[in-house]
């Protein structure tokens, strides 16, 4: 029944670096904690399993651009660390340079870096911090596409909430109709016949 | 460049004339104000109609009331435009780890004027930046350096899916309320 529904649902395009059994096993995750219903709350499955999926791709992108910014960021922050009262930046952007270079690989290089960073009682966060500031523009528009999306993702949730809460009222109203309705008439009309009768 | 002459000329034969003729041309001035085929109907292919026609039939389930089949099929048309956002943001970001860009690149107004004035200097002209080069050899940086040079188009797209999701939601609460009124005819 499942697979029937989900196979006439469009499917979720995934990049091609991306795995299908994990898609899948997110989405197998969601039905058994949403339990859907239905074709339509099935819909509301794949969807909050799709804007999850582009959550996840989005959170993954932003730890990249941030980790991409590293270099050129530790470059900028040496170069001002080194550069000596009267001294321009290219007077240290070599030795800069080599060393942003060196701290990725080279032992040596990264304690030369530490040592610098402590004699203005910084450590490796100032780093990731200039990297953070560096992609600042790239941060903030991937955090609105964040929050827009969390945004939709709870929202699809409300939705499965709200169809299932307006199913159950309506059955409620059906099922009250057709108790006052023809139900309890019945009984009446027996009852009146009995004491015409009588 | 044109001069006024020409250019009232232009507009005055422009005025008379009454459009494209044969079938080519007036195919080809249908695509005129194509931009991304985004807000395009899903039905204009067979197999798209179809594949909603089932889609349509398993939301509104046996009935044949045309009001609850129009309402599902407003729900199973606005599902499909979902996924055709999708489709796009993917083949976006596949696009730019493939090619490094979108567009080949275009030069500003200040970049062909320091050209022009290298040229006539007699400098070496410098060599474009490839931007296919630029891109990190490995996963997952390189998906995320594709993620990071689309984003401005990424957010676009983002505005037509929270409008499709927006329309899905409003067609799936009529359906519900009209579903009901139906079965409460019968």
């Amino acid at each position: 029944m499942r697979r029937n529904e989900l196979a006439l649902l469009p499917k979720l395009p995934l990049l091609i670096t991306e795995s299908n059994d994990e898609f899948d096993a997110l989405r197998d995750a969601f039905e058994r904690q949403i339990k859907p219903r239905g074709i339509i709350e099935q819909m509301y499955v794949h969807d909050i399993c799709s804007i999850v999926w582009e959550i996840l791709r989005l959170r993954r992108c932003k730890v990249v651009i941030i980790n991409s910014a590293f270099r050129s960021a530790l470059e900028d922050l040496l170069t001002q660390l080194l550069k000596q009262p009267g001294q321009n930046d290219w007077h240290v952007q070599d030795e800069a340079q080599a060393l942003a270079q060196g701290w990725f690989t080279d032992k040596e290089a990264k304690k030369q870096v530490s040592e610098i960073l402590s004699r203005y009682d910084l450590d490796e966060s100032a780093i990731e911090a200039a990297a953070i500031t560096r992609s600042s523009t790239d941060l903030e528009l991937l955090d609105r596409m964040l929050t827009s999306l969390e945004s939709r993702r709870n929202k699809a949730l409300g939705c499965v909430a709200e169809y299932r809460a307006n199913l159950a009222h309506q059955l409620r109203e059906s099922a009250d109709r057709i108790i006052d309705g023809k139900g309890v008439l019945r009984v009446e009309d027996a009852a009146s016949k009995r004491s015409t009768a009588a | 460049m044109a001069s006024e002459r020409q250019i009232a000329a232009n507009r005055r034969n422009a005025r008379k004339s009454i459009g494209p003729r044969s079938g080519a041309g007036k195919k080809r001035a249908s695509g005129n104000a194509y931009r991304h085929g985004l807000t395009m109907n899903i039905t204009s292919t067979a197999a798209a109609a179809k594949q909603l026609d089932k889609l349509v039939r398993k939301i509104a389930g046996n009935t044949e009331d045309a009001i609850v089949l129009e309402r599902a099929r407003a729900i199973a048309q606005a599902e499909f435009d979902l996924a055709r956002v999708r489709r796009a943001k993917v083949a976006l970001i596949e696009r730019a780890s493939a090619l490094g860009e979108l567009d080949p690149p275009r030069l500003t107004v200040t970049q062909m004027i320091r050209l022009v004035n290298a040229f006539e200097r007699g400098a070496p002209i410098p060599k474009p930046i490839d931007d296919l080069a630029t891109m990190p050899p490995q996963e997952p940086e390189r998906s995320g350096e594709a993620v990071r040079r689309v984003l401005p188009e990424l957010r676009k797209l983002n505005r037509y899916e929270r409008r499709a999701a927006a329309r899905r939601d409003r067609a799936v609460l009529h359906f519900s309320t009209v579903s009901f009124n139906c079965s409460l005819k019968l």
